[in-house]
């Protein structure tokens, strides 16, 4: 028998959509690592100058901390898609995606009664203005980060999941755990130390 | 056969002493997009990579000719004032030709460069993304178009004389503009290094790819640490931009956006270009003299060095206090090492020339002159950097951070001619040396120019001058400047040509072989 009639090896690079989701979510990190420095940065600035940062008693601990434990959980529900995904259990993977997003939605909802219950304007100061950057930026990205769910829920509708669909799944897992992280960044910088 | 005649690459041999061989291409499949189609639908990443070389050259073109007028700006024929209708609309320009030849002319060429080539030297017949990078050559254009329109309706990244209602509204489109090109450039740069991380061929490690691939994925690495920050910078700016009338964020008496973003185009930042420029010189010379490195890890620790140097989104001086930044160890350092690997680059282009064939045709090569030239000048960008930081000369906020600036982007533009030249079948078909030599001999003499006129006015300036408004000191400088400028933009006119006609050539080729 010669070789050129064997079955190509299975390849043992890194799987692409993992890869390149790996370096999309590194730079999604990287920017909001970014603007959180920057967020520091200028609260430690305006401390040294003996300027108050919030108005005392306008964020509130109580809401950012159901946020974060609203997104622990959803770390254990993506991990369960993941693992759904890869065993092929279809029921499993669409309960866990689905109830990965709702989570997503009741923080976003949780966020929404933050910037009502603060009632901050974005002009009032610096201290505002950033508060709405990092948080609106994070926003945003948790906002994406429920589109893939989204996008992979309806891609996993039409058939079974197979090993692309279980990479996307992990892919997009990966980047809802960066999203959990920034979060933690934001309920430690913004919420606890204030 | 004439040096007319002669092709710039001429052979399969160049390819394989490249490592890049033409795959075939995804193009050529059945159903495959034509025509005008083309360019919004292929899935070739050389297609793409192709669209953001001729983009990015023709950029270049027009940024060279604002580089030509902010120099007879500089002269004492005609005030800025009187030139472009007021101070502002100077300073407009101004920072357009500083943003624009980073992330619209120069990033965006190397990585149309190795859109390219990186697949065929990996051994990957496409890109790890077509449609992604497809995606980020639109974002790319759509970005630099909104910059462009934005800066003309009177944004741009601040103004001297405080921003006023109308002009707000057009800085919000600018920084718009600014994010979808990082966007764009990001994408592009994860589509490669994807490629190089997880299509190379059965058997080639991530430490035998040629040099140029391994640039591009240094690069991509240096880019992401870096790009990401000025997104950062742009939301905090267009908060604030959107919140408040005036931008004065954070330092009320510096109401300028241009000093929240003027890292991008400083050191170490402004290096992140010419990583890819190391990769381009060593196979540039490799395929000219027909020789390859006995120590191939050196150079990929030399690239590496070069990219690690060349992390620039930590050396932004706006929102800390000014000078405690860059008078640190950190950025010292950073600015005296840099010449090293430069200087370990002209050492292992010392040892391929040693090893290789020196006929004079060889050493004469558009390629090997490129290669040359190149080299040259990111060495004396990297020089002038080295000098820039020691704290004795004060030239720290002089026009020596022009200096820099010129040698880098000029030798980024002179090291992508030696690569048309080099995978010229990848590209647009072999360039004809009569016009690939002079484009180099154009671009060299008037980077050259530039960096030695803003390195001079650095040294003899009474006071520091960022902006340079005037060069300090003489009228020749500023003279100096200008054909500088003026070099460059024949040289460019002269690349176009070079590549307009390969195109030709190749076609002709085509329906004769047809």
């Amino acid at each position: 028998m010669r070789t050129t009639e064997l079955p190509a090896a299975e390849s043992t690079r890194p799987r692409t959509v993992v890869v390149g989701s790996l370096l999309a979510t590194g730079a999604t990190f990287m920017a909001f690592a970014a603007l959180v420095s920057v967020y520091v940065q200028q609260r430690q600035q305006a401390r040294a100058l003996g300027e108050e940062w919030f108005p005392s008693g306008t964020v509130e601990l109580g809401p950012a901390g159901m946020m974060m434990m609203t997104l622990m959980l959803s770390v254990v529900t993506v991990q369960w898609a993941v693992q759904a995904a890869r065993a092929e259990d279809r029921p499993h993977g669409f309960i866990a995606l689905g109830v990965t997003i709702m989570f997503g939605a009741a923080v976003i909802n949780q966020f929404w009664f933050v910037y009502q219950d603060t009632a901050f304007a974005i002009d009032d100061g610096r201290a505002e203005l950033l508060f709405y950057a990092v948080t609106g930026s994070f926003i945003a990205m948790l906002i994406a980060a429920m589109a893939m769910l989204a996008a992979t829920t309806i891609r996993s509708l039409m058939g079974p999941f197979g090993r692309d669909l279980a990479h996307a799944v992990q892919a997009s897992a990966m980047f809802w755990h960066m999203c959990v992280l920034c979060y933690f960044l934001v309920w430690y910088v913004v919420f606890i130390t204030k | 056969m004439t040096l007319t005649e002669s092709p710039v690459a001429e052979s399969e041999a160049a390819a394989e002493t490249d490592g890049a061989v033409a795959p075939e291409s995804p193009a050529d499949a059945l159903g495959a997009p034509r025509g005008l189609a083309q360019p919004f639908m292929t899935s070739d990443a050389a297609q793409v990579g192709r669209l953001f070389v001729v983009v990015a050259l023709v950029m270049a073109l027009a940024k060279a000719v604002i580089g030509v007028l902010l120099s007879f700006g500089r002269t004492d024929a005609v005030a800025p004032d009187d030139l472009f209708g007021g101070l502002n609309a100077y300073f407009r320009l101004w920072t357009l030709y500083r943003v624009s030849f980073v992330l619209l002319v120069v990033m965006p060429l190397l990585l149309g460069l190795a859109l390219a080539v990186v697949p065929s030297q990996v051994g990957a017949r496409n890109v790890a993304f077509p449609r992604a990078a497809l995606a980020s050559f639109w974002t790319w254009l759509i970005g630099a178009v909104i910059i462009i329109a934005s800066v003309l309706a009177g944004g741009g990244w601040g103004a001297l004389d405080g921003v006023t209602g109308n002009e707000s509204d057009a800085m919000a489109l600018t920084l718009l503009g600014t994010g979808m090109v990082i966007v764009g450039l990001l994408l592009g740069a994860i589509v490669v290094a994807t490629t190089v991380i997880s299509l190379r061929q059965t058997g080639m490690g991530l430490l035998d790819v040629p040099p140029f691939s391994w640039s591009m994925l240094v690069t991509a690495a240096v880019w992401l640490f870096s790009l990401p920050v000025a997104i950062a910078n742009i939301v905090v700016i267009y908060a604030d931009l959107r919140g408040r009338p005036a931008v004065a964020f954070g330092r009320p008496e510096s109401p300028d956006i241009w000093l929240q973003l003027d890292w991008l185009v400083e050191q170490p930042a402004v290096y992140a270009m010419a990583v890819p420029v190391l990769g381009i010189i060593f196979q540039a010379v490799g395929a000219s003299v027909d020789s390859r490195s006995s120590r191939p890890e050196a150079i990929l620790i030399v690239v590496g060095l070069f990219g690690l140097l060349a992390v620039g989104g930590w050396s932004q001086d706006y929102l800390t206090a000014p000078q405690d930044l860059r008078d640190g160890l950190v950025y010292v350092a950073f600015g005296l090492a840099a010449v090293v690997p430069v200087v370990a680059t002209a050492g292992g282009v010392g040892e391929l020339v040693l090893r290789g064939s020196k006929t004079r045709e060889r050493l004469l090569d558009a390629r090997m002159l490129g290669a040359g030239a190149a080299l040259k000048l990111l060495g004396a960008a990297a020089l002038v950097g080295a000098l820039r930081v020691i704290e004795p000369l004060d030239l720290l906020e002089t026009s020596a951070t022009w200096a820099v600036f010129h040698g880098v982007v000029v030798a980024g533009l002179i090291a992508a001619v030696a690569a048309l030249g080099t995978w010229s079948q990848l590209l647009f078909g072999p360039l004809q040396q009569k016009l690939a030599r002079p484009a180099i001999m154009l671009l060299f003499g008037g980077g050259g120019l530039l960096v030695l006129a803003d390195l001079i006015s650095a040294f003899i300036a009474d006071d520091p001058d960022l902006m340079a408004l005037a060069l300090d000191g003489s009228i020749a400088l500023n003279g100096v400047a200008l054909i500088g400028s003026v070099l460059v933009l024949v040289g460019l006119t002269a690349t176009l040509a070079a590549v307009a006609s390969a195109v030709k050539l190749s076609a002709a080729t085509a329906s004769e072989a047809a």
